[in-house]
Parts: C-alpha cells; sequence; structure tokens
C-alpha cells in the first residue's frame, strides 16, 4: 500500500512537473527548444575536431568523431537532470510558493523530487534521441563524412541497463541538489551548473579520463557518469571495453549515491525542520 | 494645480541619475555573495579546461588553447546580456518591480543602460578573473602587438552586445515561463555560431550559409577581431571591417532597442500582461 501511495504521488507529481515544463508553448515549438541547444552542444565539439583535423592534424578521427557524438547526446541527460533538480527546491520555495504545502500533504517530498526528476528525464531522452538522429543526418547525409555510427545496430540489452542505471545514479545526485538548496539559498545558480561542469571535464565525455592530469583521474574514477558514457558507447559499437565489468563499477557507484543521496536529503530535511525553512522566500 | 514642466537637462540629470542608481543596484547586487563571483568565475574554467584538454588530446597547436580561452572569457559577456540584461524585465516582473520602473518618471532606456554598466562592470572583473586563471592553469600562448586595437574591439564588442541586449530585453518585458527556454536556447547555438571554442567560425568545414548567419551575431565579428590581434598578433590594419562591423551594429541595434520597448510596452499595456506573474 505503501509502495503504491509512493508511485501514484510520484506520478501525480510527474504530471504537474510535465505540465510546468512543456505547457508555456505548443507542442512544436517546445520540441525545437528541446533538439537546439544539445544540438548546438554536439556541433561545437564536433566541429573542433572536424577544423582541428582539417587545418592541422592528419586526417579526421572518425571513431573519435563517432565517441564523441554518442557521449555528448547521450550527456545531455546529466545537464537536464542536474539543471531540474539544482532549481526545483528554489523555484517551489521562493517562486511558487508551495513547498511547505506539499511538505505537508499526506504524499512525501521525495515522491514528489523522483516525480520532477522524471520530468527531466523525458525532456532528456527526446533530446537524446533527436540529437542522435540529427548527428547522423549532418555528419553522414549533409557533411558525408563516414563516421562510423550505426544507430540501427545498438546493442539495446546493453544499453538499456546502462542507461537505467545511469539515471538512477543522476537522480540521487539530484537529490543531494535538493537537499543542499533547502538548507542553503541563492545557490540554485550555481549547483546544477557546478555539478555538470564537474561531470563534463572528468566524466569522459570529450575526452578519455586517461587525457586528465595524473592526480585527478582518481576523481573521475568514482563518478558514476564515467561509468554510464563508457557502457553506452561500449552499446553503441564506438568503444572497445569490458563492458561488464563497467557495468558493475556503474550498479556500485549508484548504490553509493542513491544511499548518500538518501541520507544527505533526510538530514537536510531535519535541519530545515528545525530552523524552519520550508517557507522561507530569498529575494535579490 | 500646475504641473511642473522640467527642461532639458532637467530631464537629462534625472535619467542619468536614474541609470547611476540602477548601476549601483547591479554593482551591490552581484558583488555581495563571493560565491557567486567565485562561481562565475571558476564554473567558466570547467568548460574551458574540458575543450583545452580535447584540443591536447588531438595534438593539436596550443594557440588554439588561447582560443578557447579568450572565447570562454567572452561568453561570460554573452551570459550577463542573456540573463542579467535580457531577461532582467522578466525577473522584475516575477518580483513585482517592473511597475515600479514603468511608472517612474525617466526612460526605459536610462535604466537599461544602468544595468548595463553595471554589467558590463561585473563582468569584467569576472573575465578578467577567468582570463588570468586561464593562462595560468592552461599556459597557453598570446601574441599580442597592438594593445590599443585590442582594447578597441573589446571596447565595441561590448558595446554592441548590450545594445543587443537592450533589443531583447523589450521582448522579454511580455515573456512568462518562455523567458527561461529562450535564454536557454540562446545559450548553445551562440556559442557554437559565434564560434567560442574552436579558432573561428570562419572556415572552409563550416558551410557558408552558417558563416553568414553567424556573422549577424555582433559577438561573431568581435571574437574574430578580438583573436586576430591577440593571438595572430595584427592590428587595426588587419581588423578594421570588424571594427565597421561592430560600430554598425551598435548603431542600428541602441536606437532599435528604444523603438522596441516602446512598442512591446504599449502592447504589454493593452494585452495586460506588464504585471501578470507566474504565467
Amino acid at each position: 500500500m505503501a509502495i503504491a501511495d509512493f508511485i501514484r504521488s510520484a506520478r501525480e507529481s510527474f504530471n504537474v512537473g510535465w505540465k510546468i515544463e512543456s505547457n508555456w508553448t505548443d507542442p512544436v515549438l517546445f520540441a525545437t527548444y528541446r533538439i537546439v541547444q544539445p544540438l548546438a552542444s554536439l556541433l561545437i565539439v564536433a566541429f573542433i575536431v572536424i577544423i582541428g583535423s582539417g587545418a592541422f592534424g592528419p586526417g579526421l578521427p572518425k571513431e573519435f568523431l563517432a565517441r564523441l557524438i554518442v557521449s555528448n547526446a547521450f550527456f545531455v541527460y546529466v545537464a537536464s537532470v542536474m539543471t531540474s533538480m539544482g532549481w526545483l527546491v528554489h523555484t517551489d520555495r521562493s517562486r511558487y510558493e508551495v513547498l511547505k504545502n506539499i511538505y505537508i500533504s499526506p504524499g512525501t517530498l521525495h515522491s514528489y523530487l523522483i516525480g520532477r526528476g522524471l520530468v527531466s528525464v523525458v525532456n532528456g531522452t527526446i533530446s537524446v534521441l533527436v540529437t542522435l538522429l540529427f548527428s547522423v543526418l549532418i555528419f553522414n547525409g549533409l557533411l558525408n563524412l563516414g563516421i562510423p555510427l550505426d544507430l540501427l545496430r545498438v546493442n539495446l540489452l546493453m544499453l538499456v541497463p546502462a542507461v537505467l542505471l545511469g539515471i538512477a545514479s543522476l537522480i540521487a545526485i539530484g537529490y543531494v541538489l535538493c537537499a543542499v538548496s533547502l538548507v542553503s539559498h541563492r545557490m540554485e545558480f550555481i549547483l546544477g551548473e557546478s555539478v555538470t561542469g564537474i561531470f563534463f571535464l572528468l566524466g569522459g565525455v570529450i575526452f578519455p579520463p586517461t587525457a586528465l592530469p595524473g592526480w585527478v583521474q582518481p576523481i573521475s574514477t568514482v563518478l558514476p557518469i564515467t561509468y554510464f558514457l563508457e557502457a553506452v558507447r561500449i552499446s553503441f559499437g564506438v568503444e572497445t571495453g569490458p563492458y561488464l565489468l563497467n557495468l558493475a563499477y556503474l550498479t556500485l557507484a549508484t548504490a553509493a549515491t542513491v544511499i548518500a543521496g538518501v541520507l544527505v536529503f533526510r538530514a537536510a530535511e531535519y535541519r530545515a525542520r528545525q530552523l524552519g525553512l520550508f517557507d522561507r522566500k530569498s529575494e535579490y | 494645480m500646475t504641473a511642473t514642466t522640467l527642461t532639458f537637462s532637467q530631464v537629462l540629470l534625472a535619467n542619468f541619475r536614474a541609470a547611476y542608481a540602477r548601476m549601483w543596484v547591479r554593482l551591490k547586487g552581484s558583488n555581495r555573495e563571493v560565491t557567486w563571483m567565485a562561481a562565475e568565475i571558476l564554473l567558466p574554467i570547467l568548460t574551458i579546461g574540458a575543450y583545452v584538454i580535447l584540443y591536447k588530446t588531438l595534438s593539436l597547436p596550443a594557440s588554439m588553447g588561447t582560443a578557447v580561452i579568450i572565447g570562454g572569457t567572452m561568453i561570460s559577456f554573452w551570459s550577463n546580456v542573456l540573463w542579467n540584461m535580457s531577461a532582467q524585465w522578466f525577473w522584475e516582473k516575477e518580483v513585482g518591480n517592473l511597475e515600479m520602473y514603468l511608472v517612474a518618471p525617466v526612460s526605459r532606456m536610462a535604466i537599461l543602460l544602468g544595468m548595463a554598466l553595471g554589467g558590463v562592470v561585473n563582468t569584467s572583473m569576472r573575465a578578467a578573473g577567468i582570463l588570468v586563471l586561464g593562462i595560468f592553469a592552461f599556459q597557453v600562448p598570446f601574441k599580442l602587438n597592438d594593445v590599443f586595437s585590442a582594447g578597441l574591439v573589446f571596447l565595441l564588442t561590448v558595446a554592441s552586445l548590450y545594445a543587443l541586449g537592450m533589443v531583447l530585453a523589450s521582448l522579454f518585458m511580455l515573456y512568462g515561463r518562455e523567458a527561461w527556454h529562450t535564454n536557454m536556447l540562446l545559450q548553445e547555438p551562440v556559442y557554437f555560431l559565434s564560434g567560442s571554442y574552436f579558432p573561428t567560425i570562419y572556415s572552409g568545414a563550416i558551410p557558408l550559409g552558417v558563416q553568414i548567419a553567424a556573422t549577424a551575431i555582433p559577438m561573431t565579428i568581435g571574437l574574430d577581431a578580438i583573436r586576430l590581434v591577440t593571438i595572430g598578433g595584427g592590428n587595426i590594419s588587419t581588423v578594421w571591417l570588424h571594427i565597421l562591423g561592430l560600430i554598425a551594429f551598435t548603431l542600428i541595434l541602441f536606437p532599435l532597442a528604444r523603438k522596441a520597448l516602446g512598442y512591446m510596452e504599449s502592447l504589454g499595456k493593452r494585452e495586460g500582461r506588464l504585471t501578470l506573474r507566474w504565467q
């Protein structure tokens, strides 16, 4: 019964979140907004490689470009979840002034946050799919670069578990961001962007983690995003490596982030109740 | 009772004082949080660092890293224009300040000018931090022979960017939730089109149509000129065309902003959208 209530509560929260994020415009414009940003991000890194290799390099490193396309496309999940959950508490508390009402309602704040986090996952999924599709159309169709990326030959049995675990770890990290937001103020500008920036640099997104300076490589090896993206790349066939080992590390890292997320959130929730922070308004 | 008629100099003085007051608020508001300033310097370094390492991974010349650092530095101005200039009327509307600006006996342009001046000072401090930290962390080469030209193209780029911000501010005045999404939409595509993270958009690898479209953004021309002077060792004769382009942008966008602001304000009044919150 408790689980059914939790799921129902998360579903309602998802519905609310989806309306907030999508019903400000018509579906076509909404889809355009979801596509343009990740596609532009991808074009930036792709043209770094294309221009760089054209002007100075021995030739276009097509395998590297394929790796880059897949990594960048799936990094959209990170940016989407971190940005959305980094702002969530502030928006509901200060802008719409509903956090206190949600907190005292029969459902828990946990199910609410998960429901809202899943909205950014759905948004991210739309962006990932369209980015991949447009990448093939632009680089292999329009520019005829012959990038070794075949979307029809993706190993879904490998891809689906990696994506599910990756999303779970991202929502757990998003949970931590919500916890920090709960007990702080004026941090919402920084939270999501900081974590996204750190993951972009250290998560092996646009270059292998081995290219990082030696002293930061250990940080890269404990981030779930590193294993998430590597497992995804293996399932797309753009990287070779031990898939099962990656999945095992990803499972471990996800479990650790989920436990840390729940513990940190409970501690923040307790502190927020003690200090009466659920209805704190911060203006600038 | 008769209405007091102000002389031209009194009107001018009132507008300058309004601009100064708005600038003061901006300076005070943005610099009171040390964490914001630190984050605004360190966050771009994360992205810049990723791209510099990508260049190294591809064994490309170190000067391309310099181009990325300059691009990343200039991006801070574009972000400021977007979030603190274009979207400012939207934020003001959300917190209930917009109506106070509208009833104030000064031009809206004076308030926007104050915002822009405060934004330029704030962002220049942060941009200097990004540049110094970037050079220190990644040890990239510069070839600056003409400081005057570098300073001139920088100032003209900033002026044209903030003039564009004033035009966009009129649009955002009536925006609801789309303000957020529009800003997001204007980030990465402009980073790409302006060539912020690669040496130049004017490359044979980029379709001509994209290059032409990119030229309509002041950041593209300004960034190209700054790079030609600071990395390529160019001087005023190298970038005179860029300078003319940036002056043209400013001269066109500034009066356009005034017109657009007047039009959007009257439209907002007719449709009753100037005080509408939580759209």
